[in-house]
This record gives C-alpha cells, sequence and structure tokens, in this order.
C-alpha cells in the first residue's frame, strides 16, 4: 500500500459560503498507521486542515470522526481496513467550528443534565465511601465513558430531538449513578427522565452500540433506567 | 391516560399491548386455519359468548393504544412543526376514537336480539 485518497469536509463558517470536499492524496502509507497519522501528516500538505486530537490511543476521545460514513475515533481506526477515497466529516448534527471541529455544547449540556456525580443525602462518613466488589462490578461497562460523543451523535433520535433527548452518552452516565451503591438520588434522577422525550426518544436503533470506540452498550444502560423506573413505579 | 404525553406509561403501555396483540394474533390466526370452518350463524354464535366478546374488546383497546403511542411516537420524531404535529396529532386521536367507539358498537350489536 504505497499511497491512500482521502475526501475531506472543509468548511470555515467564518469565510466560506458553504461546506465543501476535498480531496488528498498521501504517499508513503506505512502498515500499522492510524487514521490520525494520516491526518497529522496530510496537515503538514494542507495547513489550515483543522481537527481536535490530543492522545492518539483511544483515551482521551478527542477525535471523534465520520469516517466513511460510520463515527468512529481516528486514532485507532487502522488505514488498512478503509474504502477509498477515505470520507472524512465532522461527526453529524453539532453545529461545525472548522472543518471536523464541531461545538460540543449541546453535547455536555445534556451530560451536566443528568448530574454525573455521586449525590448522597446522608452525612458524609468519616472514612471512604466502602463498596463491595459486587456492589462495584456493577459499574463495569459503564464508567468506562470517553465522552467522544460518537454515540449520541450517530444517533436519529438525537438528530430529530437534539435539544430535548438526552442522548445515549449521558444516559449511559445517567445509568452508571442509578446503580452506583453509593448514590441516594435514585428517585430525583429517575423522576428528572420522565417524560416523553429525555429518556423514552430512545428506540432502541442501536447505533449507538455499534459505533462506541470503547464496545460499550448504552441501549442495556437505557433499558436498565427504564427498568428501574418500573421498579421504582410498582 | 395516553392523551398526556408521558413517558414511562406510554412506553409500558406499548410493551404490554403488544404483547397481548402477539398473543391474541397467534390464537385467533391458528383457530381460524386449524378450527372448522365457520359459517355467519357459528360466527355470530362466538361472537355472541361474552368472554370472548371481553378478549375481542381487549384486542381492540391493546390495538388502539398501541397504534395511539406507536404514531406518537413517530409524529414526535418526524414532524418538527408544532402545529402541524398538533394537527396530527389530533386527527389520528379522533380517528382512533371514531374506530374504537365503531368496534365497541360492533361487539355490543350482537347481544340486541
Amino acid at each position: 500500500m504505497a499511497s491512500m485518497r482521502f475526501r475531506i469536509y472543509r468548511y470555515n463558517p467564518e469565510t466560506d459560503t458553504g461546506p465543501r470536499m476535498q480531496d488528498f492524496v498521501l504517499e508513503d502509507v506505512q502498515p500499522g498507521m492510524m487514521l490520525r497519522d494520516a491526518l497529522l501528516r496530510l496537515k503538514e500538505q494542507d495547513e489550515t486542515l483543522t481537527f481536535r486530537h490530543s492522545c492518539g490511543e483511544g483515551v482521551c476521545g478527542s477525535d471523534a470522526m465520520n469516517i466513511n460514513g460510520t463515527n468512529g475515533l481516528a486514532c485507532i481506526t487502522p488505514l488498512a481496513g478503509l474504502k477509498e477515497p477515505v470520507e472524512i466529516r465532522p461527526v453529524p448534527k453539532l453545529p461545525v467550528i472548522r472543518d471536523l471541529v464541531v461545538d460540543m455544547d449541546e453535547f455536555y449540556h445534556h451530560y451536566r443534565s443528568v448530574k454525573p456525580y455521586l449525590i448522597v443525602h446522608d452525612p458524609e462518613p468519616e472514612v471512604e465511601f466502602l463498596q463491595s466488589p459486587q456492589e462495584r462490578e456493577k459499574l463495569d461497562g459503564l464508567y468506562e465513558c470517553i465522552l467522544c460523543g460518537c454515540c449520541t451523535t450517530f444517533c436519529p433520535s438525537f438528530w430529530w430531538n437534539p435539544g430535548k433527548f438526552r442522548g445515549p452518552a449521558a444516559l449511559l452516565q445517567a445509568c452508571r449513578f442509578l446503580v452506583d451503591s453509593r448514590d441516594q438520588a435514585t428517585a430525583e434522577r429517575l423522576e428528572d427522565l420522565e417524560g416523553p422525550y429525555r429518556l423514552f426518544r430512545c428506540h432502541t436503533i442501536m447505533n449507538c452500540v455499534n459505533v462506541c470506540p470503547k464496545g460499550l452498550n448504552p441501549t442495556a444502560a437505557i433499558n436498565t433506567i427504564k427498568r428501574l423506573m418500573v421498579k421504582d413505579m410498582i | 391516560m395516553t392523551f398526556r404525553a408521558q413517558g414511562l406509561r406510554a412506553w409500558l403501555l406499548q410493551r404490554l399491548s403488544a404483547a397481548y396483540l402477539a398473543l391474541f394474533t397467534i390464537l385467533a390466526v391458528g383457530w381460524l386455519l386449524f378450527g372448522e370452518p365457520v359459517d355467519y350463524a357459528a360466527w355470530r354464535q362466538l361472537l355472541g359468548t361474552p368472554w370472548i366478546s371481553v378478549l375481542m374488546a381487549l384486542f381492540f383497546m391493546a390495538l388502539f393504544f398501541h397504534a395511539w403511542v406507536g404514531i406518537r411516537d413517530v409524529l414526535m420524531d418526524y414532524v418538527p412543526h408544532l402545529k402541524l404535529r398538533l394537527f396530527l396529532l389530533i386527527a389520528v386521536a379522533v380517528l382512533l376514537l371514531a374506530l374504537a367507539i365503531w368496534s365497541a358498537l360492533t361487539l355490543v350489536s350482537v347481544y340486541r336480539p
């Protein structure tokens, strides 16, 4: 594999009248290269190409983008499996700030809304909050989320109702604190997610599960919340 | 109950009605396929059986509630224009209500001499 072709979304809302796709050719592609490495080399060709990235190993969640029609993290997407020309766009629905950089305000708003921290009504204990290994196990598959936004921006329910539906990422976090043995705000959390929009816009389309770069399952988390609501009702 | 856009209740109703609809459909289709052929008199007699009438009434109720929640969901997702959505929701509600009254009258009419 000597060279690879790319088509990358370019848009600067301050100067451009509309978005366009720019073609790039990357020479001397090395085996094992990730998409992020390619983008960094392409940025040497055209310094105005703009994208977020940081850790380079799928931990920080900065470089979420739409790669050949599917959301993913550029830093852990190998070039080898990609169909050419590799079409790269910003993640859908969120407003574009520049090229592949999107405004995540709406996403973070929903994240903040689920109160992603422990709420304790009792007086705080003198020692640490203790948790048995079994109680701790319940958080597996929930706490690993890196908030890259791949799931929420690939969820049709979020596309239709971005202002009202919390989205898979925020609901996964809601579940993470609902099942935490140390949290005491279960009723309030459930009450807050009631109504037709915040949680119940989820139609188990499961795009979130397909694209999560950490292999998490927000749909299962949403179902857990529904079960808790039913239990709370009875 | 469902006219007010509730989350959990609507979802539960959708799930429960779906289970009833599935069960009823399997039994009804099985009965039509493998039961004895029925003429008009037998059909009338069957619908004149109170517990069958109750099952049928439940079927129609489940069907209309299920349709209401489903169509409401579709309209909430795909019709962002609020006035148009409200108009469509009312139209669907009126239609489903009319169908419900019609099916109720039909079920009751069997008991009249």
